[in-house]
């Protein structure tokens, strides 16, 4: 395990009285981030779960600025929002986008790329939790291999791999895109603080706990988030320009079954005669983690 | 177009007889230079832009006017239309004066957003160049900005491009007094590549009736944090429609105080509508939008019982313009709307928007006339049949190229 980073809240800049579900990652993460952004921040929310928990009309959950958007252009209205701000000498304030997987891996997807590759001085959040939660649970294309939602049910459930995102959003060439787990919140801060701190286009992607949606206890959030990291099936790590660095080496191997065991969602993986399909996934895992291992490497050979 | 006295100096007519406007350079332009100078000449802050047949020119000159620093604004190439509309929409939000372009597709892309500006009530003018959709075509044709009709645009149709110009500084007062956007609609090609002469005012007569943008308190501010577009609950949503509708309402009275101290201010008045021979002795009105206008306006002084109702203000519908404009008209006369735009629908767009204005009001035998889709030329040949056509045993909807 890595050590303890300090990462009490101490200038809280969210209101009591969220609209969040118990054990969601939205809370934590929002928290954590609007204390580091701090208030001269203006928030670009597409349709998403956090469109809710910010409040309807007039409310206003965080201590800053909240824009509601369309889905499929949140970093197009974060664009127009940063010029505006920028012609008026706001240059320091910061605009932050606030998407889940559907509004950045599906239908926001070309509006995303659009602003990364004009190297918009946008700060994306993706809060990651594999689905359309909002609305219910429905598979986006974050969904993970084997998963079951409310679009791919029962023995239907999801046969295809999530796309990569990261990879994707690296290779724009941006100046800065990190993984984040809310159960390394050290590490979690610091890349939100060096997120901040950085010019241009830059993108976090926040594995998103959802008691509703992975069919989990909310007392589980963090300790599922654990195991994600433990068993590599969310590894750590970050891109400047398309150097890879990770950031978190679990010390020995954890197979997938600990972390997707205790979600509901992949409950019928584990019936009798699906071994395979352990076997897949596991596989894959390894496989990406390899993959990101050469990555490093490449990354900083002279 | 009419032209009414400038308030210091009077327009001179020169040895030709030709008008003159004063503190205006006079430009051979083509209209989409005209829409872009007209860009420059409101001082627009943001240009978020996206390239589409036939809109091309306007953006590629306003990158060009960004570019050789004559214009003070950010200009961004975005990745789509709806991208566009979306950071057209976050520029306004945070109070920028913000002018985009499109056309046919584009306009039908940015759809989701076009509701989106009108219901932030943001004061945002574009100027779209109308085509239509499938099948493919690029050509001149009203269907596109037609289809809009009901996203909340404020829809103003210019019939040449020195009114395209003057309407996108006319509109920039409409939009910025009502919080409404405004669409400045020109045709494909006849307008957006074809050259004519322009007057163009001089920045500071521009400035003068166009003052900077003046915050309204509602604007994103760091200073004032606020959330803008929370999910509205029903007790509240009904509230926001009845205020829109408040506003939509004033739309009509105000384009003609606009076009009128337009007029006082530059030299050239506009109207909501402008009608010619219609009188007590008029026996059919053609009603027309955009250029197809000069046309007809050419082809009845050959008819001198035929009238022209030009409408250039085309959304909200000006209802008491129009019936102003009609007045004289006897209740035996005949309408014949000229309908550039095909909506899959039996009637074209201007008879059912006419239909509504006359409803207990007034009861004339209207025969609805298609021509001009996709572009197709309407020669004066066209107008004379279609005034024959109405004159004698019409159907009630006619395809005047397809059936006469």
């Amino acid at each position: 395990m890595e050590p303890l980073f300090e990462f009490a809240i101490k200038d809280e800049k969210v209101y009591s009285g969220a609209l969040s579900c118990r054990g969601c990652g939205w809370s934590l993460l929002v928290r954590h981030l609007s204390s580091i952004l701090g208030e001269d921040t203006v928030y670009v929310v597409p349709a998403s779960c956090f469109s809710i928990i910010a409040g309807p009309f007039p409310l206003n959950e965080l201590k800053g600025s909240i824009v509601h958007t369309v889905f499929a252009a949140a970093p197009a209205t974060a664009t127009g929002v940063r010029a505006a701000l920028d012609r008026k000498g706001k240059k320091d304030a910061t605009v932050a986008v606030l998407a889940g997987d559907g509004g950045t891996f599906d239908i926001g997807f070309q509006s995303m790329s659009g602003a990364a590759s004009r190297g918009e001085n946008i700060l994306y959040v993706v809060n990651n939790n594999g689905a359309y939660m909002n609305t219910g649970i429905q598979t986006s294309t974050a969904t993970p291999y084997g998963a079951v939602t409310t679009t791919n049910p029962g023995e239907g459930y999801k046969k295809t791999w999530p796309k990569d995102l990261m990879g994707i959003i690296a290779a724009h060439n941006i100046p800065y895109a990190a993984t984040i787990s809310l159960a390394h919140m050290g590490d979690a801060r610091e890349k939100m603080k060096r997120a901040k701190e950085t010019e241009g286009f830059r993108l976090l992607m926040i594995d998103g706990p959802c008691p509703p949606g992975h069919k989990t206890d909310p007392s589980q959030s963090i300790s599922i988030g654990r195991l994600a990291v433990e068993t590599k099936l969310y590894p750590l790590f970050e891109v400047e320009h398309q150097k890879y660095k990770i950031n978190y080496f679990p010390e020995k191997f954890v197979p997938i079954d600990e972390c997707l065991k205790p979600q509901g969602r992949f409950k019928h993986i584990f019936k009798e005669g699906n071994e395979q399909l352990i076997k897949d996934i596991q596989e894959h895992t390894d496989a990406n983690w390899k993959r990101l291992l050469a990555l490093e490497k490449i990354s900083y050979e002279e | 177009m009419t032209n009414g006295t400038i308030t210091e100096e009077k327009n001179i007519a020169n040895n030709s007889g030709k008008t003159v406007y004063p503190r205006h350079t006079e430009k051979i332009m083509k209209g989409n230079f005209a829409a872009a100078e007209a860009a420059k000449l409101c001082r627009s802050g943001f240009i978020p832009a996206y390239p589409i047949t036939p809109q091309t020119t306007i953006v590629e000159e306003l990158s060009a006017k960004v570019a050789r620093g004559e214009m003070d604004a950010a200009y961004v190439n975005m990745d789509s239309e709806h991208s566009v509309f979306a950071a057209a929409m976050g520029a306004a939000l945070a109070g920028e004066r913000v002018f985009t372009a499109t056309s046919g597709q584009g306009l039908f892309y940015a759809h989701e957003v076009l509701h989106a500006i009108a219901h932030f009530r943001l004061p945002i003018v574009i100027c779209n160049v109308g085509r239509p959709s499938i099948p493919w075509n690029i050509w001149s044709d009203q269907s596109d900005s037609i289809s809009q009709r009901d996203t909340g645009w404020v829809q103003i149709y210019g019939e040449s491009s020195q009114e395209v110009l003057d309407s996108v500084i006319q509109s920039f007062i409409i939009a910025e007094e009502l919080d409404l956007p405004v669409m400045v609609v020109l045709d494909a090609f006849y307008q957006s590549h074809t050259s004519e002469n322009i007057w163009i005012p001089e920045q500071q007569l521009v400035d003068e009736f166009l003052p900077a943008k003046k915050s309204k308190g509602d604007e994103i501010d760091l200073e004032s944090p606020k959330s803008i577009g929370g999910l509205v609950p029903p007790e509240h949503y009904e509230k926001f429609n009845y205020t829109y509708w408040q506003n939509i309402n004033q739309v009509e009275e105000l384009t003609n105080k606009v076009g009128k101290d337009f007029g006082k201010h530059f030299g050239r008045e506009y109207k909501a509508v402008e009608s010619f021979n219609i009188n007590k002795n008029t026996k059919l009105v053609l009603v027309t939008m955009s250029s197809i206008t000069t046309t007809a306006r050419g082809v009845i002084k050959n008819h001198p019982d035929v009238g022209l109702l030009k409408l250039r203000l085309f959304k909200p519908f000006p209802k008491q313009s129009v019936l102003e404009a009609l007045k004289e008209l006897p209740d035996d006369a005949i309408i014949a709307p000229i309908e550039r735009n095909f909506l899959g629908d039996n009637y074209g767009a201007t008879i059912q928007e006419l239909m509504r204005a006359f409803y207990n009001e007034r009861n004339f035998k209207m025969y609805d006339f298609y021509t001009g889709l996709g572009g197709k030329d309407v020669p004066p040949l066209t107008i004379e049949k279609i005034i024959y056509k109405a004159k004698n045993n019409p159907k009630d909807v006619n395809w005047i190229d397809l059936e006469y």
